[in-house]
């Protein structure tokens, strides 16, 4: 059996940034000026560092599925 | 098909020719030619406040200036409003512009002309991605304007020339074009242009409303800040046999463009303005030829709905902004308002909306020094809080674009994931761009507005009642003030009243009382007799105001801006928030 992805978290009506405008011109700023290759790299360090952020098995777990649909 | 045009599409893009315009157009109103005395006796004109350029910010600061009984001289440099044989430019109004143009007695007839809308729609394929409704947001329903009036530029512009006729005091001067800037006798010097020839005019305070191409940039070495794009649009002013819903819709990718961005706005005489967005490297003759304009209509609205082309031209958008919005020329002081002083992309209609702030935020501000009421320090509260205003609205339109027109490579793989992650969570939809709309900006650095406010916005245009219960505005109370600040008293005990009248009498201020529940006070504490006090039995104003908790009393000034407030009654503050009004030097808490 398949476990229950619980769609709460991303589907809050709650915004969770405070400025998404802000957040996403930033997020584009790192990357300038990097090739795909070390973009993708970016990303991945990126990606590790917001885990342990984040720091909740089931958020994470949840997150991987999410980003997979 | 022609697709070999040697014309460059950069060369087009900033000029105010529309050289590859197509379609019926508008008949646009035309005025006589303006002959000053100067042409033929050879004299050095001399005027107090000089107007260069007479579109939508040029007019709204001239009407202003007339409705506060400031003389002014407006030169334009053709014989009518608009652009000749092009299209309306701006068509979208916000809450704040028509508040603005309310005040200045011409809402009405924009209120009758113009398309009220409140829904937008945002696509990607074939599916919604998101929709809102801004009756729903905010605060837009404290005001008795709509969020929202479409309508094309130029109709605002007439209406504006029409009621400058009716209010006089402001001279608009219709073929009178500056040819040449000079430095003579230590003021700013114009060489002007007219049917019958030229003559000279010199000005203490010049206002550079002459728009994207602004000449005074050369002229007084300005410093900017540029940024460049490669977006292309091509817009089509269209009139259908059917008719669309009265929406604001906008396609990020629209299946029948290309899978480019497309938007879809209504406007007065059922027009509808259709924006295509083009591949960067696309010629703007063959974009904008009637057969190619004419397939993409059919493509989005179908074969067989008749289309009526009423305009159609390419364009693109660069982002600049002066780095201040005044600048001495000798004992001359030139003030930029408009798209003279920056140019925006038109996501989030932040162009014609904040060049017509800028125009009410000077109107009173020259108004004041002109008159003799403040000193000419006020002025530099002009660049402290548009220029701040100017650069917000760069930073939201710059964003909204790379959104739009994202680089090759990373930035384009986010927006794919944004629009992906959008069609299925709400928090992804926070992320997708289309435009912010236009806000009155606050004012957070303004060096006349109260050190215990954080910022300074806008008070909306709120109804109340007069003592006769008849519905009031705002805007008859700031039109009352002519000028003055406002100052609205919540808890006006007799006793501590002496100096507040003493300043209205002198001219300082006007004042209102408010009448909320003043209870069974003693007699002391009870309310003066105002003549002039209003009831606000639905508590619409201490909110317009900001209070959270009791209002006490809340200073307006002449462009509904709060400049301060405060729960009870504090003299002191009153008194060093009218100093501030009046450009004091040095107001501050250890006065």
């Amino acid at each position: 059996m398949k476990p229950k992805i619980p769609m709460a978290l991303p589907n809050s009506a709650i915004p969770a940034l405070a400025d998404p405008d802000g957040f996403y011109e930033a997020l584009l700023d790192a990357h300038s000026g990097l090739s795909h290759d070390e973009s993708a790299a970016y990303n991945a360090r990126l990606v590790l560092i917001l885990a342990h952020q984040i720091g909740r098995q089931e958020v994470l777990m949840q997150s991987l599925a999410l980003a997979k649909a | 098909m022609k697709n070999t045009s040697s014309q460059p599409y950069a060369a087009a893009q900033h000029t105010n020719g529309y050289e590859f315009s197509q379609g019926t157009g508008y008949t646009l109103p035309e005025y006589d030619a303006v002959i000053p005395d100067a042409v033929k006796s050879g004299e050095i004109e001399h005027h107090r406040i000089l107007i260069v350029g007479g579109g939508l910010t040029g007019l709204t600061l001239a009407c202003s200036l007339a409705q506060l009984g400031v003389k002014c001289v407006l030169l334009d440099e053709d014989n009518t409003v608009g652009v000749k044989g092009a299209s309306s430019r701006g068509i979208c109004y916000t809450q704040k512009s028509l508040e603005i143009f309310d005040k200045l007695g011409i809402y009405e007839r924009i209120k009758a002309k113009g398309i009220q809308w409140s829904v937008g729609r945002t696509f990607a394929g074939e599916d919604e991605v998101y929709n809102f409704d801004l009756k729903a947001q905010g605060n837009f329903s404290l005001s008795e304007q709509p969020a929202f009036a479409n309508i094309q530029q130029f109709y605002n512009e007439g209406f504006l020339v029409e009621r400058i006729f009716e209010l006089g005091h402001a001279q608009i001067r219709w073929n009178n074009r500056v040819t040449a800037f000079s430095i003579e006798n230590k003021f700013a010097t114009f060489s002007i242009a007219t049917p019958a020839g030229s003559y000279k005019a010199t000005a203490d305070f010049i206002v550079d409303a002459t728009g994207s191409r602004s000449p005074f940039h050369d002229w007084l070495n300005i410093e900017k800040t540029i940024k460049k794009g490669d977006d292309r649009w091509c817009i089509a002013d269209v009139r259908f046999n059917t008719h669309p819903p009265k929406e604001r819709h906008t396609w990020i990718e629209a299946p029948f463009n290309e899978n480019r961005a497309v938007w879809q706005h209504l406007m007065a005489d059922d027009v509808w303005r259709i924006d295509y967005q083009m591949a960067p490297d696309a010629d703007p003759a063959y974009v904008s030829s009637e057969t190619q304009v004419r397939e993409r209509l059919a493509r989005q609205f179908g074969a067989e709905t008749k289309v009526d082309i009423v305009w159609v031209g390419p364009y693109a958008y660069r982002s600049e902004c002066v780095n201040a919005m005044a600048a001495k020329a000798g004992k001359s002081e030139v003030f930029f308002i408009g798209d003279s002083a920056k140019v925006v992309s038109p996501f989030g209609a932040r162009g014609g909306n904040t060049g017509i702030a800028d125009a009410d935020n000077l109107a009173w501000k020259l108004a004041a020094v002109v008159q003799g009421r403040a000193s000419s320090r006020l002025l530099q509260s002009y660049h402290a809080e548009r220029h701040e205003a100017a650069t917000t609205n760069v930073q939201v339109t710059n964003r909204t674009a790379r959104f739009l027109r994202p680089a090759q490579g990373m930035e384009r793989v986010f927006r794919d994931a944004t629009i992906h992650l959008a069609k299925k969570h709400l928090f992804a939809r926070s992320l997708v761009n289309t435009g912010r709309m236009a806000v009155a900006n606050p004012y957070s650095r303004s060096p006349i507005t109260a050190p215990d406010l954080a910022q300074s916005h806008s008070v909306q245009n709120v109804s109340f009642q007069w003592a006769n219960r008849h519905t009031g505005h705002l805007n008859d109370l700031l039109r009352w003030a002519a000028g003055l600040p406002l100052l609205l008293l919540w808890h006006a005990p007799q006793s501590r009243l002496a100096s507040l009248l003493m300043w209205a009498q002198a001219g300082r201020v006007r004042m209102v009382h408010v009448g909320e529940l003043m209870g069974s006070l003693p007699a002391s504490e009870q309310p003066a007799r105002f003549k002039e006090t209003i009831q606000d039995p639905e508590r619409r104003i201490a909110p317009a105001c900001g209070f959270a908790g009791a209002a006490g009393w809340a200073l307006i000034r002449p462009d509904s801006y709060l400049a301060a407030r405060g729960a009870g009654l504090d003299v002191r503050a009153i008194e060093l928030a009218l100093a501030r009004l009046q450009g004091a030097s040095r107001v501050g808490a250890s006065v």
